[in-house]
């Protein structure tokens, strides 16, 4: 039997005096939902844990009281994660936000799972380094939700993602232990058990992170972006297969489909495209007389896919110009409609004509603007539904194309989700891309460190229900 | 009848991104994202639809906000986050949900009366010119006593008969008050630029303090300087308080441009001072940078004051002063400073002068006196511009 909350909270309090406990109706309204705004769940309780020690007698107690258990960062998610999916507890992070070490020689620092991506940016850029991985979040989004949720970014086409980076993880498990899964002296020493693949990317559902080892890399001395627009989807098709073929290899090649164009050249964000164009933005970097060397060949492979606008610079300021009308995109969808579905499917390349096509024939029957964003060097294709949750019949139609568009990347043989996670937005997808067998066999990874789904239920798989 | 914000939509612009959380003061210092601009619209929206009732929590979020506007500028969703605060403070302090201090009510009252503010103050002016500062958040100056503004500039115009384009100088109520010799600065660097200085005589209060404390009074100060500006045949209304500048912005808009001083005196070209001993450290009040969505101080005319400087750490991020804000939550205020004051203990330069271009900046930057180990002086980038022989002596 779960015990009252008031006994929960006062078992907080002695148990992690540092931290903050709420459970105020209106303290829990913030908590509601993560970046997918639409869907809201509210808590029971929100815990703020003041440090690492705190936050693992928090776990043991919210444990022993059976109540369900929600890690949170900073809430920018995208899939519905780091809700409270099932009510119970909601531990945040915001308190953990130490970096606790930068190796100037090892290449790797150490972090607790509350650092912000830009927070770390910051204090490695007088070394040199950096941490690639770039979520368009990076400003705001943790350390702790991107190992969650394997994050990627724009740049990860190169540079890979976030489990490329993950050297070691701290994880609170269930009873308030804590363990450590690899670590800067790749498994050996003192982290000699280096399971640490199997806990990125496990959205919450296996333990509480509390700090982690990331691989770093040198800044690249020099970047070069490039700008091209298309008529017609076989010439842009064109330029993404001779610039993933390139061997200036580049860090990055972004997409927007003719509507996404659209959306842009008529708002206050615009830059001057041809409208009923795709755009394409890509970036080549590394030492200086490497890149200078292969910025003509790469402005040629644009050309000779039928592009009569490239555009390039090394300029700090036009690069940002080149990226501008890419990076406008995410705040003209919020200006545009009270709410929007992004969604997160990877695709083969050569689908890709496929699959718009469904979008814009399911959107267009619906009434429902859809504007398309790709990363589309790795085949990580995001369309965006704008509509209104406040009217329901416009929620379900969005979801129905969502799920119709999910079922199409399946049969093409994509996948699910690139960078966003599964969370609960897309769990009851799950069955469509693994059988039984496969189901069975990634259930039972939990169940060892979570048998009763306690942490993060409803996640993932929708199996997952926490039963006290 | 549904809610005002919801009817106008203001509430449902925000798509809870949450790229706010990072620039937010309260919820960098407290973790909590009910402290944050995207937990505060939540709470404002789940009450005007209903779905959460009256809290006293909601009143206590509401009252945390600095008003710093660092989320509007981060905010891809453009949501008019000032306007909506505004309207909720305003809302929140007539249904008896927050009440300010009885100081600020009582002065929120007089501030609509200049002439008798400026009568009453004049003592604290008096003491200030003979070198006594009372108070932490008073910083040291000599304002003049008795001669006003306005009747300086008149003098000075008269003397030096400027041909340069002609700019509304607003004056303030606390800056005139009490600050004077900031508002002295200012006509004199302009007409020393060649710069014509003209006074509207029935200005007012420009509403920042209203709106700051959510009291009545905020549309009758827009209307009367609207009468007081716009029949006047200027290039521009200028403002030497970034708050200040902000809310007649808000007012005159679109009938006649309002700016900055500095930026108006950087886009005109500026006097330079001689080079001069010790070291700036510029620190950009909120409502330039993030509520004027001005890109800073022109750097031009920082070189121009003759002295080496930098901008401060952070430079962006807010003091704490918040117009009001470290009285109303001097704890949050305190804290929020002692952080962003720190680098004084270990910055370059002797002396040190923290500028600004916000007089309520520079009230709590001179309070971070007892917080750092070593003496800084605090003054308006205008003072620095000063021209070291008055001319109108």
């Amino acid at each position: 039997m779960t015990p009252p909350i008031n006994a929960v909270v006062a078992a907080l309090h002695r148990a992690a005096p540092g931290s903050r406990v709420m459970m105020s109706p209106a303290q829990m309204a913030g908590y509601e939902s993560d970046g997918l705004g639409y869907k809201s769940f509210r808590p029971d309780l929100v815990v703020i844990p003041s440090d690492a020690d705190e936050l693992a007698q928090v776990v043991r107690v919210l444990h022993d009281a059976r109540v369900p258990i929600c890690l949170r960062g900073a809430g920018t998610s995208l899939s519905g994660g780091p809700v409270a999916a099932q009510g119970g507890a909601i531990v945040h992070t915001s308190k953990l936000r130490a970096i606790r070490e930068i190796s100037l020689d090892g290449f790797w620092c150490e972090v607790e799972s509350g650092v912000n991506l830009r927070q770390l940016d910051e204090a490695l850029q007088p070394s040199g380094l950096c941490y690639p991985p770039d979520p368009s979040s990076g400003p705001v989004c943790t350390i702790g939700g991107n190992v969650a949720s394997n994050a990627g970014g724009a740049h990860c086409f190169r540079y890979g993602v976030t489990s490329n980076y993950v050297l070691g993880l701290e994880v609170v498990l269930l009873d308030g232990s804590t363990h450590r899964f690899g670590g800067p002296a790749g498994g050996n020493g003192p982290w000699l058990e280096d399971w640490k693949r199997l806990m990125i990317g496990s959205e919450g559902t296996l333990g509480a992170f509390t700090r982690f080892w990331l691989r770093l890399t040198p800044r690249p001395e020099k970047v070069w972006t490039f700008r091209a627009t298309y008529p017609d989807l076989q010439s842009t098709e064109r330029a993404i297969h001779g610039l993933v073929r390139h061997p200036a290899f580049p860090v990055a090649i972004e997409l927007m489909d003719p509507r996404a164009v659209a959306l842009v050249e008529t708002s206050s964000m615009a830059v001057g495209l041809p409208k009923g164009h795709f755009l394409i933005v890509t970036e080549i970097d590394g030492p200086a007389a490497l890149v200078d060397l292969r910025v003509e060949s790469v402005a040629e492979v644009l050309r000779s896919a039928g592009s009569a606008d490239v555009l390039f610079s090394d300029k700090a300021e036009d690069r940002e110009n080149l990226f501008k009308a890419r990076k406008a995109m995410g705040g003209l969808l919020g200006q545009v409609s009270p709410d929007f579905l992004v969604q997160d499917a990877v695709i083969p390349k050569r689908a890709l004509a496929n699959l718009l096509q469904l979008i814009y024939d399911e959107a267009d029957r619906a009434g429902v603007p859809a504007v398309t964003v790709m990363h589309a060097g790795d085949g990580n294709l995001h369309p965006n539904f704008l509509f209104d949750s406040r009217i329901p019949e416009e929620v379900k139609k969005v979801e129905g194309i969502s799920k119709r568009l999910m079922q199409r990347v399946v049969e093409v043989g994509g996948a699910l989700s690139g960078e966003h996670g599964i969370g609960n937005d897309k769990s009851a997808y799950m069955p469509m891309v693994f059988g039984p067998e496969s189901m069975h066999l990634q259930l039972a990874i939990p169940q060892i460190f979570n048998p009763r789904h306690q942490f993060n239920p409803m996640k993932v798989f929708t199996e997952r229900r926490f039963v006290a | 009848m549904s809610h005002p914000l919801l009817e106008k939509d203001l509430l449902s612009t925000c798509v809870h991104c949450g790229f706010c959380l990072e620039v937010c003061p309260t919820y960098r210092l407290t973790g909590d994202e009910n402290n944050s601009p995207r937990g505060r619209l939540r709470l404002w929206r789940e009450e005007a639809a209903g779905r959460l009732a009256r809290d006293p929590e909601t009143d206590f979020y509401t009252s945390e906000c600095v008003g710093c506007l660092a989320c509007e500028p981060v905010c891809p969703a453009g949501v008019a986050y000032g306007d909506i605060l505004e309207q909720t403070r305003h809302e929140h302090v007539s249904a008896g949900r927050f009440h300010p201090k009885p100081e600020l009510r009582l002065a929120a009252q007089a501030v609509r009366y200049p002439a008798l503010f400026n009568a009453a103050l004049a003592p604290a002016r008096a003491l200030r010119s003979l070198g006594f500062f009372p108070h932490p958040l008073i910083f040291p100056g000599r304002p003049h006593v008795t001669e006003s503004t306005a009747a300086y500039a008149r003098r000075l115009m008269m003397l030096h008969k400027p041909t340069g384009p002609r700019v509304a100088l607003l004056t303030g109520c606390l800056m005139e008050a009490m600050f004077r010799e900031i508002n002295f600065a200012t006509v004199r660097v302009l007409i020393d630029n060649n710069i014509q200085v003209v006074i509207p005589d029935e200005q007012g209060c420009c509403g920042a303090f209203h709106e700051h404390t959510g009291l009545d009074g905020v549309d009758e100060l827009r209307e009367q300087n609207r009468r007081a500006f716009l029949p006047l045949a200027v290039d521009a209304a200028v403002s030497n308080s970034a708050g200040c500048g902000l809310a007649l912005k808000k007012t005159l808009a679109p009938d006649m441009p309002v700016r900055d001083v500095l930026e108006f005196l950087g886009e005109i070209g500026i006097k330079a001072r001689e080079p001069r001993g010790g070291r700036v450290y510029v620190d950009l009040p909120c409502h330039l940078v993030h509520g004027q969505r001005s890109p800073g101080i022109p750097a031009a005319v920082l070189d121009a004051t003759g002295y080496q400087w930098e901008l401060a750490p952070c430079a962006k991020d807010c003091c704490g002063s918040g117009g009001i804000y470290n009285i109303q939550k001097p704890k949050n205020a305190r804290e929020i400073l002692a952080k962003k004051s720190a680098f004084l203990n270990e910055a370059e330069g002797d002396p040190i002068i923290l500028a600004t271009s916000n007089h309520v900046c520079m009230m709590q930057w001179n309070s971070a006196k007892s917080l750092v180990k070593r003496p800084f002086r605090v003054a308006h980038v205008i003072q620095l511009l000063d021209p070291n022989c008055r001319p109108s002596k």
